[in-house]
């Protein structure tokens, strides 16, 4: 898989387009919102969404494990989307779950979605510190580099007479947002008021995902 | 029994009315009168101005009066439009007070408030005039049955209009619920004259079918604008006769100008202002304008208040505005129908013609208006082609019927398969659909604790709506009409409509476009509404709508052809038209009726290839997509393709040398899988089939989601469904949508079966003058779609035609 190095305090990370983060020197993969169990939760609204996106983002996740072998997987918030998303994860899940626990560690930082949601062998964190960096879901007021989730950006791309919207990648020299990992899913402009609100309006790097590739604007 | 004779309207209520007024009855009326009262469905297919609204009312009003102080709901009647539906009811009134007659009658549209539509439920009228949409929704109330149960009568206006669209599927399957409900009703058709007569007439009617027609024998005047100005080869905005067209309208008392899109609408307005000397009072009426600015430019039309009004098919049905003198229509005629539709605004009045004036835009659409002429003189109109019903309102169709009450999925589909557009549909597909209502219909996995409907356990054939709550979603879900995404402009604090999202998002803070006939100038968007202020720029852009693109009809397609074909032009064309024409001989040919040719040049190093088809817009899209393909596999190079109604364009930048080879056929079948998937056109269809089906929810209070969030998450819904459940139905339904209407399936089939042996090679050295037009399309999508700065055409234009040595 191609991916795009992004420098980021000082460090390098790899962008790749399943919208995974990998911070090689630690062997660490970062994703976030995963949202799994979307489809079941809107079920119960009776807005039957198909009940794939469960299993497509667990197998979307390992096959990246099976690639990269990483010791560490920090999800920055919301692996699930809510308290019956569980009800859509199998057995079989599990088993798979727990074989890949053996060799990496899972990290889960607590989102708005899933913070009273318990997993077996998921390590629970409100926020989680490497060295001067921050792994959290929304960004909190710190000196710390923080690497978090929570906005699912995207960019509008205007070219040619054509507008394109395309889920990014997102950071400034403190704040690096990842786009969310799950299939059904939407997004948020860059420049919507929200991400202004944290990340300002200038100097953005911005890393739009396309199929195979990671750009850089 | 020779009805004339013995005409037993003289003995009908309104027969004093009529003859106070000095009328007399219409042939058709009288049999309608006798066909209706010996238990016929009939349809009427009679011109604007012979009394068609009045023929529909002539059985229920007679049967009212006989059955004295009816109670209860007895007639109802269907109109396609809301605005037509308050028409009718200030028709009804006159005679009904004048006669002061014992008959109540209100209208039951989305406009009036929820207490009147709760007294009606309550104390329902004898007459109740109603769109699809309302009939719909009160077929899905618990009650439905009640109401309607002593329904005599039920009127469909404008039959004509519901043929051919998901909205005719939505109506033929309440009409059908309608007559379960009341097994004596009968069906009144109303409808513009129609080339297939048998078809409306197998579509509405069941009980002793008849076919009631009056023909009109004054033909319309209509003629082409003589222009002195050169008719440029390419575009739409026919800015070189603008000065010819205010003359005409100066000429006359009241005159409607028809556009085909809202841009030239937009344009067109914008263009007659600037010239506007005279003051002329002079509006724009399209259907993205806010209600109240529509209503009003109605109100001014029908009071003869203003001098001209230029409209799109916003327009085109219905309402009767008796002073207008003339119609000019710019543009393409597209069909014989449509034309006819809008040259009969014009004089409502059965004796003296309507008057209209044509304005082709560019020099292939002069041969299309003089075709549309020339069939209209012969009275050879379009057909309108009947489809098979889509699946995706029978979806919506069986939440509508659980909303109202527990029912027998048997009874359902004997009575769905009851409505024409559905006679063919397989009880699998109908079970597919009855899942995709209970829990999305997934065969692989499924919710089993969450449904939406249930079969309850006594009878598994029995299916019950789980709870109340779902029945509000249904009923801000109903209809068939999906609008792209939409904002609303704001200037100041009043609104002045609705804009594509697309539009604005290619517009920066400052640009200034056109809106309502207003140079605009845009501030900010904020929770779609997009503020704006007056601006006094002159250049400016004109929104595109992307909705509604009207193929060439193959009637007038095939008229096309053989016009052009005709050897005597002189006399048919003005000169410059001939010269073209003439050009084209020499340098080329000009295909005979059943040819189709095929001219290849090099040029700017590449190699191009024009194929003339006359197949229309959708069709030569999908012909020039699969080309595309057929190129590439031989290895061309295939760098591009531009196609319009009448030809394509392909540039390659190897030379074609196997174009009958590739050209078949074989074509269609080996690639259109490949084109479905490729272009983006399911995937859209999929959006509405997902909407109408009540998938995905259009907006609910409390969660507003903007248009553009609907669309992506459909994409999203689209892509995870195809990966995992490929035969999902609504997938099947969107891939059947594309085929019916997105890509003119049958008429490609048509013509590719057929076209091997007709095609008539020409390799030129350079680009032949019937060629100029398209390829000056190239040129304007290469620019920016957007772009409709007429200098740059111009200047483009003299470039190639220079090149092509016809200057």
């Amino acid at each position: 898989m191609y991916y795009k190095s992004i420098n980021f305090g000082n460090e390098e990370f790899h962008a790749y387009p399943n919208k995974s983060l990998y911070w090689k020197r630690l062997n660490t993969l970062i994703v976030s919102d995963l949202h799994i169990g979307k489809s079941i939760s809107y079920a119960k609204n009776k807005q039957f969404l198909p009940p794939y996106d469960t299993k497509e983002i667990l197998n979307k996740i390992f096959v990246s494990l099976d690639k990269i072998k990483p010791s560490n997987l920090i999800i920055v918030g919301d692996l699930l989307h809510d308290v019956f998303s569980t009800l859509s994860i199998k057995d079989q899940h599990y088993k798979n779950l727990s074989h890949y626990m053996k060799n990496t560690d899972f990290i889960w930082i607590k989102g708005n979605h899933d913070k009273n949601i318990q997993i077996e062998g998921f390590k629970n964190f409100t926020n989680y510190k490497i060295g001067k960096f921050l792994f959290t879901h929304i960004p909190i007021k710190t000196s710390l580099f923080q690497i978090c989730g929570h906005y699912h950006p995207k960019v509008k791309i205007v070219h040619r007479g054509k507008t394109i919207f395309k889920t990014s990648f997102v950071h400034n020299k403190k704040i690096l947002i990842l786009p969310s990992f799950g299939i059904l899913t939407g997004g948020l402009d860059v420049h919507s008021k929200q991400i202004s609100d944290v990340l300002g309006k200038n100097n953005l790097s911005i890393y739009p995902v396309g199929q195979d590739k990671v750009y850089k604007l | 029994m020779n009805i004339n004779k013995s005409n037993p309207l003289l003995l009908h209520p309104l027969n004093k009315w009529m003859k106070k007024k000095k009328w007399s009855w219409f042939p058709h009326q009288i049999e309608t009168f006798h066909h209706v009262r010996t238990g016929s469905d009939v349809v009427v297919f009679a011109p604007t101005g012979a009394g068609k609204t009045l023929t529909g009312f002539i059985n229920p009003i007679d049967d009212l009066i006989k059955l004295k102080k009816f109670k209860g709901l007895h007639t109802l009647y269907i109109s396609p439009l809301k605005s037509l539906a308050n028409d009718i009811v200030r028709n009804l009134e006159k005679p009904i007070k004048e006669l002061d007659l014992n008959i109540s009658f209100q209208v039951r549209t989305g406009d009036i408030t929820p207490y009147k539509k709760q007294k009606q439920k309550q104390k329902p009228p004898n007459i109740l005039i109603t769109t699809p949409e309302s009939l719909a929704l009160l077929n899905s109330y618990e009650n439905a049955k009640e109401f309607f149960h002593n329904l005599k009568y039920i009127i469909i206006d404008e039959i004509h209009t519901f043929l051919d669209n998901k909205r005719a599927d939505l109506l033929s399957l309440n009409v059908e619920r309608l007559q379960t409900f009341s097994p004596n009703l009968q069906r009144i058709g109303l409808s513009a004259t129609l080339k297939n007569k048998q078809d409306a007439k197998k579509w509405l009617c069941r009980k002793k079918p008849k076919i009631i027609f009056y023909e009109n024998s004054v033909l319309p005047k209509i003629k082409i604008l003589e222009s002195k100005e050169r008719i440029p080869w390419s575009g739409h905005m026919a800015t070189y006769s603008i000065n010819e067209i205010y003359k005409e309208i100066m000429k006359s008392k009241l005159t409607i100008i028809f556009v085909n899109t809202r841009a030239q609408a937009e344009y067109m307005f914008k263009n007659l202002w600037l010239i506007n000397k005279k003051k002329l009072k002079i509006a724009v009426h399209h259907g993205s304008l806010e209600k109240n600015l529509r209503l009003k430019v109605e109100n001014n039309l029908s009071k003869g208040l203003v001098d001209c009004v230029v409209a799109t098919s916003s327009l085109e049905l219905g309402l009767d505005y008796g002073d207008v003198e003339k119609i000019i229509q710019v543009g393409a005629p597209k069909g014989i129908n449509r034309l006819l539709q809008r040259v009969g605004r014009s004089n409502h009045n059965l004796n003296t013609p309507s008057k209209a004036i044509l304005v082709p835009t560019n020099r292939f659409e002069f041969i299309e208006a003089k075709a549309a002429i020339e069939e209209i003189k012969k009275n050879n109109l379009d057909k309108i082609d009947l489809k098979e019903g889509s699946f995706d309102v029978v979806a919506q169709h069986i939440f509508a019927t659980a909303c109202a009450g527990q029912f027998d999925i048997n009874d359902l589909y004997k009575e769905i398969i009851k409505a024409y557009p559905y006679k063919k549909l397989k009880h699998n597909d109908f079970k597919q659909l009855i899942n995709l209502i209970q829990d999305g219909g997934y065969v692989l996995k499924n919710y089993d604790q969450f449904k939406r409907i249930f079969q309850l356990r006594e009878n598994k054939n029995i299916y019950k709506l789980v709870n109340k709550r779902e029945t509000r979603k249904y009923r801000m879900n109903v209809g068939t009409i999906i609008e792209n995404p939409m904002l609303k402009i704001k200037l100041g604090t009043k609104t002045l409509g609705n804009i594509e999202e697309v539009f604005i998002q290619n517009l920066s803070q400052g640009d200034s476009f056109i809106f309502a006939g207003q140079v605009l100038e845009f501030q900010s968007m904020k929770n779609n509404l997009v503020q704006v202020k007056r601006s006094k720029s002159l250049i400016s852009k004109i929104p595109s709508y992307s909705g509604g693109r009207m193929p060439l009809s193959t009637n007038l397609a095939n008229s096309v052809r053989a016009l052009l074909a005709k050897s005597n032009m002189r006399d048919l064309y003005p000169e410059q038209i001939t010269e073209w024409l003439k050009r084209q001989k020499n340098i080329s040919k000009i295909p005979k009726k059943d040819e189709y040719l095929v001219e290849q040049f090099p040029r700017k190093k590449n190699f191009y290839t024009v194929i003339y088809t006359f197949a229309g817009w959708h069709a030569n899209q999908t012909l020039g997509f699969l080309l595309l393909r057929g190129f590439k596999e031989f290895d061309y190079k295939p760098l591009g393709f531009v196609g319009n109604d009448y030809a394509i364009v392909l540039w390659s930048l190897k030379e074609v040398k196997e174009i009958k080879t590739i050209l078949n056929l074989g074509l269609l079948d080996k690639h259109l899988d490949n084109y479905l998937e490729e272009t983006s056109i399911v995937k859209r269809l999929f959006r509405d089939n997902a909407i109408i089906s009540c998938l995905i929810e259009r907006r609910l209070p409390g969660m507003e989601k903007t248009g553009k969030q609907v669309l992506f998450s459909s994409d999203l819904i689209y892509t995870v469904l195809k990966k995992n459940e490929p035969d999902h139905i609504l997938l099947k339904s969107s891939y059947e949508d594309a085929k019916k209407n997105m890509i003119d399936y049958d008429r490609l089939r048509e013509i590719l079966k057929k076209i091997d042996k007709k095609i008539i090679l020409k390799k030129l050295t350079c680009i032949s003058p019937l060629a100029v037009p398209i390829i000056l399309e190239i040129n304007r999508e290469n620019l920016s779609k957007k772009e409709t700065d007429e200098y740059i055409l111009e200047d483009l234009e003299n470039e190639i035609l220079k090149e092509a040595n016809v200057l």
